[in-house]
C-alpha cells in the first residue's frame, strides 16, 4: 500500500530531523579524529533512535545518509565518496545491512504498538459512547440528545443521523460540508460513502437486510476504521428506542382499552337501574288503569322505548366483554335453518321496508355451535344487511351445507362496501364513512362476529363477486350487493345419530 | 290467585318505590328493605310468601341474603334482581336457592308472571304432589310411568321419564345444569353437560312438534333449562331475539 500525501510529508519531517542529527554527530565525530568502528556505532545508534518513530520511510532515508557520511569522511580516501579497499566496501554494506534489517524491524514493532493503542482507544471510546447511549432514557432520546455523546467522545465536527422509518434527520455540531446532505444522498443512493477531502464519512445501516437509515460523521479521526462500527452501534440503538416505543404505544393501548370497557360496563350497569325503574312505572301506571286510549299508548310507548334502551345496553355491554375476553363457544347441535327463520322473522318486524328471505335446502341443516353466540353474530349480520341497504333492498339469508361446514351467507342489494374499506371492515372501531353518516353503532360488531367465527373453527369474510358459484348465483340478489359468508362445523350425520 | 305479600329489598329506593307502587296495583301486598340487615330483620318479624332481591348491593350481598332466607324459611319463594348478564350470576343465584331470576332492566309483565309462578310452585309444594302432572298437550302418569301426547302414549327410556318428570315438576322453574344431573341421575353427577344435553335432544325429539325450536323444554342460555307449560297465561314466552 502507498503511503498517504500526509504520511510522506511526516516522513520528510521526521528524515529531514534525523538528518540534522546524523549531521552534528558527524561534525563531532570528525573534530574528535574518531575512527569508522565508533563512528558507524554511534551512527546506528541514530538510526535505532530514528526507528523507534515507527516511520520506516524516514528511518530508511537516514541510514542510507548515514554509509554516505561513513564514506565520506571515515573512509579512504576522505572526502570522496569512492571506495578503494574491499574491506571498507564490505564494512559499508554490512553497516547498511544491518541498519536497515534494525530499522525494519523496530519499525514495525512501533507501527503494530501504535495500531494496537489506537485500537484500544477506538474501542474505549466505542464502549463509553455505547454505556452512554444505553443509559438514555429511550422514552426522551431524541435525535439531538442521541447524537451528543457521538461528538463528545470522538470528537467529531459534526454527526448527523438519517431515520428512513420516520423520515426524520437530526444533526449535531456544526457542519461545514453539508452533512445532512450528504447522508441523504447516501441512503437514496443506497451506498456508504468516503471524502477524503472533507473527511465526511457516512455508513448506511441495515435491519433485517432492508437498509433502515444512515449516519454520517464529519472530522472523524481513523475514519476508516471507526464509522462501520460506529453505523453498527447506531443502528442498534435506533432499533432499541423504535422497540421501546412501539411497546409503550401497545401498553398504552391496551391501557386505554382496559379503562374503557371499565366505564362502558359500569356506564351500561348504571343505565339498567333507571330504565328498571321506568319500566316498572310505566308497566305500572298501564296495570293500575282504567286508561284512556290515548293514556295507555303513552304507556305503552314509554315502556317500549325503555326495553329497546335496555336491550341496546345489554347487547353492548355483551359485545364490549365479547371484545375483551377470549370467547368461549359452549357448543351445542344448532338447526342454523331455524335459527334463520327466526332472524328474518325478527328483523322483518324491525325493518319493514326491507324484503328478508331465507333460502335453504329443506331439513335440518345442524351445525356445531354455540347457540347464543352464533345468533349473536348471525344478527349483527343481519342487522347490518338491513341498517346499511336502502329502502326496498332485498336482503337474503342462505345457508349452504358443504362437506363438514356449513355456509351461512347473509347478502343485501345495494350498499357496495368501498374497495379501499374492504379489508378494514372487519377492524375493531373502524366504521365505514357511509356507516357513519347512515346509521348508528359500535363500530365493534363485525369485529365481535368474526372473532366468534374464529372462536368456532370458523370464518367470517366478505365475499366478492368471483368468489360465489355462478350455478347458485339465482339465489342472491344483483350486483352491487354486498355478501358476508359465515362458515362453522357443521354436525355430522353420525354424531347427530349417535347420541340417545 | 289469592294476594301474597311480596318484600322488595334493593338499595335504589326509586326502584322501589316504583317497584312498590306498580306490584300493588297488581294485586301483591308489599313491603320494602333498603338493606340485607333490614331484610333479615323484616322476615323475622313476619313471613312473607315471596322476596324480590337485588344480587348486588352494598354491605350483605343478594346470595348472602339468599343463603341466610333460605336456612331459617325453605318456602319461601325468592326471585333475585340480577344487573349484570353474567351467567355465573344466575347459576350462583339458584346454586343459592333462589327460585327464579330477572335481569336488570325487566318488564313489570315478566316479573309479574315470575313471581306468580314461583308462588304457584311454593304452594303447591305444601299439598301433596299430584301423581298426574300436565302440560300442554303432554299428561304424565308418574305411578304408571306412562307419557300421553293428544292421547298417544310416547316411549321413554327410565333416565329420559325421570328426567321429564323432573322437568314438569318444577315447571318453569330455571334448572341450572348441575342440579339436573344430581336430581336425576344422583349426587356424585354434576360436570357431565354433554351427557345431559343429548339426554334432552333426545327428549326433544321425542316431545316436541319441532325440536329445532322448542316449546316445552326451553335452553336457558349458560345456565341450564327451563320447563314451560305451554298452556299457562304466565308461561315465559318462547325467547325470541332481541328486537334490536
Amino acid at each position: 500500500m502507498w503511503p498517504r500525501p500526509g504520511d510522506l510529508k511526516r516522513s520528510a519531517v521526521s528524515a529531514l530531523l534525523g538528518a540534522m542529527v546524523l549531521a552534528a554527530l558527524t561534525f563531532v565525530s570528525y573534530r574528535s579524529h574518531l575512527d569508522f568502528s565508533i563512528a558507524s556505532l554511534l551512527y546506528l545508534m541514530v538510526v535505532v533512535v530514528q526507528s523507534l518513530s515507527g516511520d520506516f520511510l524516514a528511518a530508511a532515508a537516514v541510514s542510507i545518509l548515514a554509509v554516505l557520511c561513513l564514506d565520506y569522511f571515515f573512509t579512504q580516501p576522505l572526502f570522496s565518496l569512492r571506495i578503494a579497499s574491499t574491506a571498507d566496501a564490505a564494512a559499508l554494506i554490512s553497516f547498511l545491512a544491518t541498519a536497515l534489517v534494525i530499522t525494519k524491524l523496530v519499525s514495525r514493532a512501533r507501527a503494530e504498538a501504535t495500531s494496537a493503542k489506537l485500537q484500544k482507544e477506538r474501542l474505549d471510546r466505542l464502549y463509553q459512547v455505547s454505556q452512554q447511549l444505553l443509559m438514555l432514557d429511550p422514552d426522551d432520546a431524541t435525535g439531538e440528545k442521541f447524537l451528543e455523546p457521538f461528538q463528545r467522545i470522538f470528537g467529531v465536527t459534526a454527526v448527523c443521523i438519517f431515520d428512513a422509518e420516520t423520515g426524520e434527520t437530526h444533526v449535531v455540531g456544526d457542519s461545514r460540508h453539508q452533512l445532512a446532505e450528504r447522508v441523504r444522498d447516501a441512503y437514496i443512493m443506497g451506498r456508504d460513502s468516503d471524502d477524503p477531502n472533507t473527511g465526511v464519512a457516512v455508513r448506511l445501516f441495515q435491519t433485517a437486510s432492508k437498509i433502515t437509515g444512515a449516519v454520517g460523521f464529519e472530522g472523524l479521526r481513523d475514519r476508516a476504521d471507526a464509522a462501520g462500527p460506529l453505523a453498527v452501534l447506531t443502528n442498534l440503538l435506533l432499533e432499541r428506542i423504535q422497540e421501546f416505543r412501539k411497546a409503550s404505544a401497545a401498553s398504552a393501548a391496551a391501557q386505554v382499552e382496559v379503562y374503557r370497557a371499565a366505564i362502558l360496563d359500569a356506564l351500561a350497569h348504571e343505565f339498567k337501574t333507571p330504565l328498571a325503574t321506568i319500566l316498572t312505572a310505566a308497566g305500572g301506571i298501564r296495570e293500575a288503569g282504567p286508561l284512556t286510549e290515548d293514556q295507555s299508548e303513552m304507556a305503552e310507548t314509554v315502556e317500549g322505548e325503555a326495553a329497546r334502551l335496555g336491550r341496546l345496553t345489554s347487547r353492548l355491554l355483551r359485545v364490549a366483554r365479547l371484545d375483551r375476553d377470549e370467547v368461549k363457544p359452549r357448543m351445542e347441535t344448532v338447526d342454523a335453518g331455524s335459527l334463520a327463520d327466526q332472524m328474518v322473522a325478527h328483523y322483518a318486524r324491525q325493518f319493514r321496508d326491507r324484503r328478508l328471505s331465507v333460502s335453504r335446502p329443506g331439513g335440518l341443516m345442524e351445525a356445531s355451535a354455540d347457540p347464543e353466540l352464533l345468533r349473536l353474530a348471525l344478527s349483527q349480520l343481519v342487522e347490518n344487511a338491513c341498517k346499511y341497504s336502502a329502502p326496498g333492498a332485498s336482503v337474503l339469508i342462505s345457508i349452504e351445507p358443504r362437506p363438514g361446514r356449513m355456509a351461512i351467507r347473509v347478502s343485501n342489494s345495494g350498499s357496495a362496501i368501498p374497495s379501499r374499506e374492504k379489508r378494514l371492515i372487519f377492524d375493531r372501531f373502524y366504521r365505514g364513512a357511509e356507516a357513519r353518516q347512515y346509521a348508528t353503532g359500535s363500530g365493534l360488531g363485525l369485529y365481535v362476529a368474526r372473532k366468534i367465527a374464529l372462536a368456532h373453527g370458523g370464518t367470517l369474510d366478505l365475499e366478492t363477486r368471483s368468489d360465489s358459484s355462478p350455478s347458485d348465483s339465482s339465489m342472491r340478489p344483483p350486483n352491487d350487493d354486498v355478501t358476508f359468508c359465515l362458515e362453522i362445523p357443521a354436525v355430522q350425520e353420525e354424531e347427530v345419530h349417535a347420541v340417545g | 290467585m289469592p294476594s301474597a305479600n311480596v318484600l322488595v329489598v334493593d338499595d335504589e329506593a326509586s326502584l322501589r318505590k316504583a317497584l312498590r307502587a306498580s306490584l300493588s296495583v297488581s294485586g301483591f301486598l308489599v313491603a320494602e328493605a333498603g338493606s340485607g340487615d333490614e331484610a333479615l330483620e323484616a322476615l323475622h318479624q313476619r313471613v312473607f310468601e315471596l322476596v324480590l332481591l337485588d344480587i348486588n348491593m352494598p354491605g350483605l350481598s343478594g346470595i348472602d341474603i339468599c343463603r341466610r332466607i333460605r336456612g331459617f324459611s325453605p318456602h319461601t319463594g325468592i326471585v333475585m334482581v340480577t344487573v349484570r348478564d353474567f351467567e355465573e350470576d344466575k347459576v350462583r343465584a339458584l346454586e343459592a336457592g333462589a327460585d327464579d331470576y330477572v335481569t336488570k332492566p325487566f318488564r313489570l309483565r315478566e316479573l309479574i308472571a315470575r313471581l306468580h309462578a314461583v308462588l304457584r310452585r311454593t304452594r303447591a309444594f305444601e299439598s301433596a304432589g299430584p301423581s298426574v302432572l300436565t302440560a300442554g298437550e303432554l299428561e304424565i302418569d308418574i305411578p304408571k310411568r306412562r307419557l300421553t301426547r293428544r292421547g298417544e302414549e310416547i316411549h321413554l327410556s327410565p333416565t329420559e321419564f325421570d328426567l321429564l318428570v323432573f322437568l314438569m315438576k318444577n315447571v318453569g322453574a330455571p334448572l341450572t345444569h348441575t342440579k339436573l344431573l344430581r336430581s336425576v341421575w344422583g349426587p356424585e353427577y354434576g360436570g357431565e353437560l354433554e351427557y345431559l344435553r343429548s339426554y334432552i335432544r333426545m327428549l326433544r325429539k321425542k316431545i316436541e312438534r319441532n325440536p329445532a325450536s322448542p316449546e316445552y323444554i326451553l335452553t336457558e342460555p349458560w345456565v341450564g333449562y327451563r320447563f314451560r307449560n305451554p298452556s299457562d297465561p304466565d308461561s315465559p314466552p318462547v325467547p325470541a331475539e332481541d328486537e334490536e
